[in-house]
C-alpha cells in the first residue's frame, strides 16, 4: 500500500510540483494544507504517515505546526521544506520532531531521497 | 525535472504577490509600523523567490531574495520603514514585474538588476538609500489596472468574451434572415420557432454582455501608486479619494477610458494642485484632494474627477485662444462652458512649465477625442482657487449603437446618433452653394451620393445632417460642424454593429455593419472618415 503524505504549503506552485513529485514517486498525496494550522488539523484527521511542512506560512508557520504535530503522539513523520538560507532554522526544526529536511529549489531526486531515507 | 508546465501557474501565482506587495508597500508608507503588512510583504517575496528558484528564474528569484532580505530586518524591528526605502522597494517591484513579463513572452531574463540589488543590501546593511530619479513616465501602473478579476468565480481571458459577443452578432444576423422567410410562409410553428430562437439568442446577448462587465475598480486599483509617484516627482502633497468604483462596465469601455483617466489626473497633480507652499500660505488643507466619484445615469456612468487645486485661469485661456488664431469677438461672446473647453483644443494648455509627467503636445484634445470615441462627452467645471471638475459621460455597454437610418439613392446607410448635432428638412437649391449657415456659421458640406460613386435623382427638398465632425477638422472653433446631405431618413434604431473583416474592413466609409429586421446588411459611416475625405477632394 503506498505511504499516504500530506502536504503543507501556502503556494499552490509548491503543492502542484510537489504532489505530482510524490505521486510519480509512488506515495499517495492525501491532502494539502495552505497553512499551518491547518496542516495540525489535517495531521491529526487524516493520520498520513508522512507530513511535508513549508517553513514560511501565513498564521502559524511550519516551525509552529511541526511543534503541534509532534505533540499529537501520532505515528506521523515531519519533513521540513524551506528556501536557501533558512538551514538555521530546519535545525531547530529537526530539534521540535521534523525527520528531514528538503531545501527549494525542488528536484525529484532530492525530494524522494529524502522521503524514502525517512520511510 | 521539467519545469515547463508548472509556467503558466507560476505565472498566475506570481502575478497574485506582485499585487499582493503594490498593496503592501503604498500600506507600509502610510503605516510604517503596520507589522501585518510587513509579515505579508516578506511572504510574498519569500513566494516569489522560492518558486522563481524551481523554474531556473534566477534574475526574478535574486532580486526577490535581496527584497526579502531587507523585509525581514523591516518586520523584525532591525530597521524602520522610510519612504526612500518604499521608492525603492516600488522601483524593484517594478523591475520584478518587467521580469515576470519577459517570462510570460517567453523572452531572455538578460535585464541588469544588480544596481537595485546593491541599493537593496545597503538598504538593508542600514545605509539611507539614495533618492531614486524621478522616473520618465510612470505607466505600470495603469497597464496593471486591465486585468480581469473574476477570482472568486473563475479566470477567463478576454478575448473569449469577445469572440462570443462576435459569435452571437453572427447569430442576429443568421436571425433576420429567417425572420424575413416568415412573412413569406403560413406555417405557424416555423413563425413560432424563428420567435422562440429569437428570444433565446436575446437573453444570451444579454448575459454575455454581462459578463464583459467589470468594475472600475480594476482600472482605478493602480491610482493610488499612480498618484503616489507624481505626488512624490513634483514634491506635493496629494491624497487620492474614490468612490462608486463597483460600478460596472464593458471591459473594451474600462480599457479606453485607462489613457484619458491617468492623463486628467496627471493635470490635477502637475497643474492643478499648488506647490505645498503656496497651499499652507493661502491656509488651504493639506493633503490636497483628487476624487474620482462614479454614478450611474440610466445606461451611462458619470464620472467625476476633482481637485481641490487652483482652478482654471480663463484669462490664460482666452488669451491663448486668441493667439492661436479665434477671433477674439468669438471667445468673447461664448458660454462659460465653452470658454473652459477651451482647453480641450490641440496644443492649448494654460500650463506654465513644461514637466515631464505632462509633457507637451498631448493634451486634453486627446482626451476629449479618446471619450467621444466610444460614445462619452466631456464637460469642466472650474473655480478658481477652489478648483477643478472634469465630467466624463460614458455609456456602460459598447455593442449597442444608437443610430439613424437615412437613404440617399435608394441605398440605406446609418449614422450614429453620437455624431448628430440636427436634423433638417431643406430645398434643394439652398445647398448649392456647398455650404449651409448654421448657428452663426457657415459649416460645409458633404454631398452623401457624391461621395460614395452613388446616382441621385434631382427632388425639391434634401435633408441635411448637422454632424458634429469633432477630431476630423483641424478647424479653430470648439465645437466641428459639418452637414451631410441626403434624400432622405427614417427610423432611430438599435444597431447590434460588427466590425468589418478584411477586405471588407479597407472600405474608409464604414465603421461597421448591421442587418436590419428584413434580412438587408445596413453599413454604419464613418462620419469622420467620409468628411475628411469629401473635403479632401474639395
Amino acid at each position: 500500500m503506498p505511504k499516504k503524505v500530506l502536504i503543507a504549503d501556502d503556494t499552490e506552485f509548491f503543492r502542484v510540483a510537489l504532489k505530482d513529485i510524490l505521486t510519480g514517486g509512488g506515495y499517495e498525496v492525501v491532502g494539502e494544507a495552505t497553512n499551518g494550522a491547518e496542516a495540525v488539523e489535517m495531521a491529526s484527521s487524516l493520520k498520513p504517515d508522512l507530513v511535508i511542512l513549508d517553513v514560511v506560512m501565513p498564521g502559524k508557520n511550519g516551525l509552529e505546526a511541526a511543534r503541534e504535530i509532534s505533540a499529537l503522539k501520532l505515528p506521523i513523520k515531519i519533513v521540513m521544506c524551506t528556501s536557501l538560507g533558512y538551514e538555521p532554522i530546519v535545525e531547530e526544526a529537526i530539534r521540535s520532531g521534523a525527520s528531514g529536511y528538503i531545501i527549494k529549489p525542488l528536484s525529484e531526486t532530492k525530494v524522494l531521497n529524502t522521503l524514502n531515507s525517512i520511510i | 525535472m521539467d519545469v515547463s508546465k508548472y509556467k503558466s501557474l507560476y505565472l498566475q501565482e506570481t502575478g497574485e504577490h506582485i499585487s499582493g506587495i503594490e498593496a503592501g508597500l503604498l500600506a507600509i508608507e502610510k503605516t510604517p509600523g503596520d507589522s501585518f503588512a510587513l509579515d505579508n510583504l516578506f511572504r510574498h517575496y519569500h513566494s516569489i523567490k522560492g518558486m522563481s528558484a524551481s523554474m531556473g528564474y534566477n534574475p526574478i528569484m535574486q532580486l526577490a531574495h535581496a527584497q526579502e532580505d531587507l523585509l525581514d530586518k523591516l518586520r523584525s524591528g532591525k530597521l524602520g520603514v522610510t519612504s526612500a526605502m518604499t521608492s525603492l522597494l516600488l522601483k524593484c517591484l517594478d523591475a520584478m514585474k518587467a521580469l515576470v513579463e519577459r517570462v510570460r513572452a517567453d523572452e531572455p531574463l538578460d535585464t541588469d538588476s544588480s544596481s537595485l540589488i546593491e541599493a537593496l543590501k545597503s538598504c538593508a546593511s542600514g545605509k539611507e538609500p539614495l533618492a531614486p530619479e524621478p522616473s520618465a513616465a510612470p505607466s505600470a501602473p495603469v497597464e496593471g489596472g486591465h486585468k480581469l478579476r473574476l477570482s472568486s468565480v473563475m479566470k477567463v481571458e478576454g478575448s473569449v468574451f469577445d469572440g462570443l459577443l462576435a459569435s452571437v452578432g453572427d447569430l442576429f444576423m443568421a436571425l433576420s434572415s429567417f425572420k424575413a422567410l416568415t412573412h413569406g410562409t403560413r406555417s405557424v410553428e416555423f413563425k413560432n420557432g424563428v420567435h422562440q430562437i429569437g428570444k433565446t439568442i436575446n437573453s444570451l446577448h444579454e448575459s454575455i454582455i454581462s459578463a464583459r462587465m467589470l468594475p472600475l475598480e480594476d482600472l482605478t486599483a493602480g491610482l493610488p501608486r499612480l498618484v503616489r509617484d507624481l505626488a512624490n516627482e513634483t514634491g506635493k502633497n496629494v491624497a487620492l479619494h474614490t468612490e462608486g468604483m463597483d460600478i460596472s462596465l464593458d471591459r473594451s469601455i474600462l480599457e479606453g477610458l485607462g489613457g484619458p483617466l491617468v492623463h486628467i489626473i496627471r493635470n490635477a497633480v502637475d497643474h492643478g494642485i499648488e506647490p505645498t507652499a503656496e497651499r499652507v500660505q493661502s491656509g488651504k488643507p493639506l493633503p490636497a484632494s483628487i476624487r474620482i466619484k462614479a454614478s450611474t445615469r440610466k445606461d451611462r456612468v458619470v464620472i467625476e474627477i476633482s481637485d481641490d487645486g487652483r482652478g482654471m485661469n480663463r484669462q490664460k485661456l482666452k488669451a491663448r485662444a486668441i493667439s492661436s488664431g479665434i477671433p477674439a469677438a468669438k471667445i468673447e461672446a461664448m458660454p462659460d462652458r465653452e470658454v473652459l473647453k477651451l482647453v480641450c483644443l490641440p496644443g492649448l494648455s494654460t500650463a506654465e512649465t513644461v514637466t515631464s509627467t505632462s509633457g507637451r503636445g498631448v493634451g486634453m484634445d486627446v482626451v476629449k477625442d479618446a471619450v467621444e470615441g466610444f460614445g462619452g462627452s466631456l464637460e469642466i467645471e472650474s473655480t478658481e482657487y477652489r478648483g477643478t471638475k472634469i465630467i466624463l459621460e460614458l455609456p456602460r455597454t459598447s455593442s449597442i449603437t444608437k443610430a439613424l437610418l437615412v437613404e440617399t439613392g435608394g441605398e440605406l446607410f446609418l449614422v450614429p446618433i453620437s455624431r448628430i448635432e440636427k436634423v433638417i428638412e431643406v430645398p434643394s437649391n439652398e445647398l448649392d452653394a456647398g455650404t449651409y449657415a448654421f448657428a452663426g456659421a457657415e459649416i460645409p458640406l458633404v454631398e452623401l451620393a457624391a461621395s460614395l460613386g452613388i446616382k441621385t435623382g434631382p427632388r425639391f427638398s434634401r435633408t441635411l445632417i448637422v454632424l458634429d465632425a469633432s477630431g476630423t477638422l483641424s478647424g479653430t472653433e470648439g465645437k466641428t460642424l459639418a452637414g451631410l446631405v441626403v434624400d432622405d431618413f427614417g427610423d432611430e434604431i438599435d444597431a447590434y454593429v460588427k466590425p468589418l473583416l478584411p477586405p471588407m474592413s479597407r472600405l474608409r466609409s464604414a465603421a461597421g455593419i448591421t442587418v436590419l429586421g428584413d434580412g438587408r446588411p445596413v453599413f454604419l459611416l464613418d462620419i469622420p472618415q467620409i468628411i475628411l475625405k469629401a473635403l479632401e477632394r474639395a
